[in-house]
């Protein structure tokens, strides 16, 4: 058998089967909208304000950096955890990687990254 | 293949690679504590970097330093196809550099990043080239994607440079994320991530159970999206002519050739190496693809009014050329990768000059319609000429390095006696002389009324004459060549002995 | 016997007069300084002027033995060793006369530009002279890349000349060309690699003893194999000659390009379509072509009649002439497929098939000669009146008789009149198919009677049209105070003239040359 139509036969099955289920939903759930119901979802809250606000930049901006760094730093812990083993070269790795951390912190700095306005 | 050897002799092994890195970090420094922007040390420290690391490429071949062929930790695979794309790379690199020299002067401020990232993105190609490991692949896949999608946006107060750097990353985003999931029915499948483990569980019979081995085959399918998608195969294409339209000059050159070569690169050790078993299935795919991307690609540049974007679809075409050769390579001699490799070299000098010619005619006209370049002959004769030199390259006519990539590429497919894919690829060709010479005709036989000359800065002149001398060299006396490119997937073979199974 | 005999004395003398003296004067044009059109003009016709005197020499003096049917003044270097592909070049009896002609052609036609080419001068001969390497190349080389090479190089100028100095449809009919001449090289490009792949050779010295051999392409070879690439070839070849039905782009390459670009076209661009069918394609195919002498046959003869008629039709001069090189090229073509039509038959037919195979190549030199000198004079005779209409042309007679003297032997010359050169190859031509037809090959008999057809109708179009139509009847006032022809234009056509007619009527020093590159031909066939 050409394996190519097992691949083709998943692809109409999964499709098939997300449009069967929407369609379901469709047909055969009850449709009662009332104006509640219509209004966006924001967990639960009442929506308050304008949906396409403007946000400053610079949230972006730090979001960005933290996650950045936050997550570079958890490389740490299991390095710590097996630093023996890896011994001189994994130091000298985690050397490394810190100081290209480095360079873009201080690179940021520098460019004002970290001042708010 | 000593995998026990000392981490020292593995640095200098990557020599090449750590140098790129700390030349865009110490460039990226250099850059904050000067106050002029168009500073030469900022260039020159760039080019130095890359000098530096294209000899160190060529370290491993003294002998005595005990650099021998074999993977640093199974993710970086050190072999011929290593060493060659490093240097194809970085002569890319270093041709892209004087380009920009001239190019960035008043276009933007941040001058300094703009070379940092083009020390970054040649690293990434290199590593790219080099991975011997899934994660290893997808990281410099990654890594290559996201220096491109910041170079295509890189004029931020130019529209059109924004737009190509969304809908670049767009695509790019959707399709490594399918590549990812092929990657990890591999990995489901074989219980590894190291290349050549994959192709040997593929090769041992015993675990050739349908559903395993096609898993293999559904992969292929699905990474192909993503490589597909770095070298613009149709129908992966549709991001190239906006994104080449878009970046600066010098960026879509560097997109031309760089991601190019990573994404052939990855094909090659991915597809002929872990599923080597699976040949039969991806070559077949494979050669619908080349036949729909010569095809797509050819007709639809055509009609193209604008300089930019008829290179784009032209190396959506030249992508299905070389395609070919991987469609038709023969695992017992190799043949087609080493057709593809050549081609890929001609294909660097050739688009290279091309997009120089472009880059020097954009500087003094500020335009890049074809219809502009009405009478060049007139006003720069010697531009011209290497222009309908590069066009005949392109088009596979000799003297010229295209014609000797052609004439590999196509003897492989006949080799491999895929004749209808052979024709398909001839007329394509023939198609395509039609809109290069369209340009030559603009060129040559339309007249210029302002007959104003043209001039060109120092270092596009120089880089006009490299690839030239390249261009015609490839052709003329091409042994040194194809000395480079040697045996190609030495390692991927080698490795296959060395495994313990 | 030593069949590829170097050269004396290891001068690499095809080297010197045919590649690098054209090629280093093409690029001596492109460093004289602009503006100096006159010295770029001098320099070319001194230039071409040597190289035609170095086919000369090499033809009488470099130690070429016309006795010898091998191939002589050999050079072989190494190349692409990966590839087995050399650089070895030679000549024999059959490319020998070619080389002379090329160099020949060559001088004439820079000659005859020195006056009319006033546009782009530097550009204009730097191609002329790029031309000439690709079609000396094509003659001498016994690579098969490199043939293919010198094969490619050859379009590119030719491309440009029509471009640029062409007609007021040049554009289209530059681009036409070029098309049609690429679409034949690539199918033949993916043959040589079959070819490649099969014997692992491009020496087509080796070649046809190495394609017997071979298993794919010897005589128990897979036959859909050997006429997938037999086609591809011959179609490369056919499209150049032309052959019907892949002649279409003749007409409007003629008629556009510049006189000095016609006659080359029409003088030995047609002839390397032939040319490589006889150097490459009888002896790499025999039994192929053998199987397919028929419908070449017809093709031959239909191009033989149809491209009368169309001449015949036709009002502008050019195109007249350029319909009639479909005509005579379909002579040779005749000629070629009466050499291979009986491959299995014993030596009775040899002297049959060598006659009319002689008569091909003898016409691919009479027709350089004769359609040369015909572009030549219609361009004289526009440069002056700035049409080529014959309706508007009429009683030219006696305003200008030295051109009418000229116009007339010539077109004698064409349709085949006796002690003038075409007569001798028509002939030839005939006398073979008809001698191969009567003793083996009733069909081809019929065929040739069919293209005797084709005799009669140039006579009429050359008779009716040309002459009638130009020189005879009332004279159009408009054309009353024409100069006749300058100094400079009969010494472009004198030779040419002169040639012919020694040709017609002494054919033997060019004929025995000949005959032993055909014999050749042939020994290798059977």
């Amino acid at each position: 058998m050409n394996p190519y139509i097992a691949i083709g036969l998943l692809l109409l099955l999964s499709t098939g089967l997300a449009l069967i289920i929407v369609l379901l939903g469709a047909v055969l759930g009850p449709n009662n909208p009332n104006e509640r119901k219509l209004e966006p979802y924001e967990s639960g809250m009442v929506p308050v304000g304008e949906a396409m606000q403007r946000l400053p930049i610079r949230f972006y901006l730090i979001a960005t950096l933290f996650i950045v760094f936050d997550i570079e730093v958890i490389f740490l812990f299991p390095w710590a955890l097996i630093f023996r083993k890896l011994g001189i070269f994994g130091l000298v790795e985690m050397a490394v990687f810190l100081l290209i951390l480095l360079v873009g912190y201080i690179y940021i700095w520098q460019k004002g990254a970290l001042e708010w306005d | 293949m000593n995998t026990n050897v000392d981490w020292l002799q593995r640095s200098l092994a990557i020599g090449p690679e750590l140098l790129l890195m700390l030349g865009g970090l110490v460039v990226l420094l250099v850059d904050m504590w000067l106050a002029d922007d168009d500073h030469p040390l900022l260039p020159g420290l760039t080019g130095l970097f890359m000098v530096g690391a294209l000899i160190w490429s060529f370290v491993p071949f003294i002998p005595g330093m005990g650099i021998t062929p074999g993977t640093i930790y199974g993710m970086f695979a050190l072999d011929n196809l290593t060493i060659f794309f490093r240097v194809f790379v970085l002569t890319s690199s270093l041709l892209v550099l004087a380009l920009t020299t001239v190019y960035i002067k008043g276009r933007t401020e941040q001058t300094g990043e703009f070379y940092s990232l083009l020390l970054f993105i040649t690293l990434s190609v290199i590593l790219a080239s080099a991975a011997n490991n899934l994660i290893m692949i997808y990281l410099a896949f990654e890594f290559l994607s996201l220096t491109s999608y910041i170079m295509v946006g890189w004029l931020r107060d130019d529209v059109r440079s924004n737009e190509a750097a969304m809908k670049y990353l767009l695509y790019g985003a959707i399709s490594s994320a399918v590549m990812l999931y092929g990657m990890s029915l591999l990995y489901g499948a074989t219980g590894s991530t190291n290349i050549a483990e994959i192709a040997a569980v593929f090769a041992n019979p015993r675990t050739e159970i349908v559903g395993i081995f096609n898993l293999g085959i559904t992969a292929a399918v699905l990474m192909m999206v993503g490589f597909g998608f770095k070298v613009a195969l149709v129908p992966f294409h549709q991001w190239s002519p906006d994104a080449y339209e878009g970046a600066p000059t010098p960026v879509t050159t560097f997109l031309s050739v760089g991601p190019k070569a990573a994404g052939f690169a990855i094909m090659i050790r991915v597809l002929t190496g872990a599923l080597g078993a699976q040949t039969e299935s991806w070559q077949a795919m494979l050669s619908a693809v080349a036949i729909l991307t010569m095809v797509v690609g050819n007709l639809t540049a055509l009609a193209q009014t604008d300089m930019k974007r008829l290179l784009a679809y032209s190396s959506i075409a030249q992508a299905g050329y070389i395609l070919m050769g991987l469609v038709a390579n023969n695992p017992a001699d190799n043949f087609g990768i080493r057709a593809v490799l050549v081609y890929l070299l001609a294909y660097l000098f050739t688009n290279i000059g091309l997009f120089v010619s472009v880059i020097g005619f954009e500087q003094a006209t500020g335009s890049t319609t074809i219809d502009d370049y009405r009478g060049l002959i007139r006003r720069s004769p010697f531009h011209a000429m290497a222009m309908v030199i590069f066009f005949l390259s392109l088009l596979g006519i000799p003297p010229t390095a295209g014609f000797l990539g052609k004439f590999l590429v196509f003897g492989a497919v006949i080799n491999a006696e895929l004749y209808f894919l052979a024709v398909v690829g001839m007329l394509t060709s023939v198609i395509s002389a039609y809109y290069y010479l369209n340009v030559v005709r603009v060129m040559f036989f339309q007249g210029d009324e302002e007959d104003r000359p043209l001039r060109f800065a120092f270092p596009l002149q120089a880089v006009l004459v490299i690839t030239l001398v390249g261009t015609l060299l490839m052709n003329l006396y091409p042994t040194p060549f194809l000395n480079l490119i040697g045996e190609p997937t030495n390692l991927v073979t080698q490795l296959f002995g060395q495994l313990p199974f | 016997m030593e069949t590829f005999i170097p050269s004396p004395q290891g001068i690499p003398w095809l080297s010197i007069v045919c590649v690098i003296a054209p090629l280093v004067s093409a690029i001596v044009t492109l460093f004289i300084p602009s503006g100096n059109d006159n010295a770029v003009k001098m320099w070319a016709n001194v230039a071409s002027f040597a190289i035609f005197l170095g086919t000369i020499f090499i033809w009488l003096f470099a130690g070429y033995d016309p006795n010898n049917p091998a191939y002589q003044l050999g050079e072989v270097a190494e190349w692409i060793p990966v590839l087995n592909v050399d650089y070895r070049v030679a000549i024999d009896g059959l490319s020998l006369p070619l080389v002379v002609l090329t160099g020949f052609l060559t001088w004439i036609s820079i000659f005859y530009s020195t006056r009319v080419i006033n546009y782009r001068v530097k550009e204009y001969f730097f191609l002329f002279l790029l031309l000439a390497v690709g079609m000396f190349g094509v003659f001498i080389a016994l690579d098969y890349f490199l043939f293919y090479i010198f094969w490619e190089i050859g379009l590119v100028p030719m491309y440009f000349l029509i471009g640029i100095w062409g007609g007021a449809r040049r554009e289209y009919a530059a681009i036409k060309f070029f098309l049609y001449t690429l679409t034949g090289s690539v199918l033949m490009l993916l043959a040589i690699l079959g070819i490649y792949w099969g014997t692992g050779s491009f020496n087509l010295v080796t070649l046809p003893g190495l394609m017997q051999n071979s298993e794919v392409f010897g005589a128990n070879g897979n036959f859909l194999v050997k006429s997938l690439a037999f086609w591809a070839i011959f179609i490369a070849f056919a499209i150049k000659v032309p052959l019907f039905p892949f002649h279409t782009w003749l007409p409007d390459a003629h008629v556009e390009a510049p006189t000095a670009g016609s006659v080359i076209l029409a003088g030995i661009l047609l002839k390397l379509g032939g040319y490589g069918m006889i150097r490459i394609l009888m002896p790499l195919f025999p039994d192929t072509f053998n199987a397919y002498w028929i419908p070449i046959a017809v093709l031959a003869v239909i191009s033989i009649v149809y491209g009368a008629l169309v001449a015949m039709a036709q009002w502008d001069l050019k195109k007249l002439i350029a319909y009639t090189s479909v005509n005579h090229m379909g002579y040779c073509m005749l000629g070629i497929a009466a050499a291979a039509s009986t491959l299995d038959r014993g030596p009775e037919l040899m002297e049959s098939r060598a006659i009319a195979l002689n008569g091909a190549v003898f016409q691919f030199i009479a027709h350089g000669l004769i359609t040369g000198a015909l572009f030549l004079l219609v361009g004289v005779i526009y440069e002056r009146a700035h049409t080529r209409d014959i309706k508007q042309f009429g009683g030219l007679g006696a305003v200008l008789p030295i051109f009418y003297g000229f116009m007339a032997i010539t077109t004698f010359a064409s349709l085949g009149l006796p002690g003038l050169a075409g007569f001798v190859s028509e002939f030839m031509v005939f006398r073979g198919a008809f001698g191969v037809g009567l003793q083996a090959q009733p069909i081809l008999a019929i065929l040739t009677g069919i293209a005797l057809l084709g005799i009669v109708f140039t006579a009429a179009l050359f008779l009716w049209k040309v002459i009638q139509g130009l020189f005879l009847g009332t004279l159009n006032e408009k054309w009353a105070n024409l100069p006749d022809m300058h100094a400079w234009e009969m010494i472009s056509v004198v030779p040419l003239v002169v040639l012919f007619i020694f040709f017609g009527l002494y054919p033997a020093p060019i004929l025995n040359l000949i005959n032993q590159g055909v014999v050749k031909i042939l020994g290798m066939m059977s």
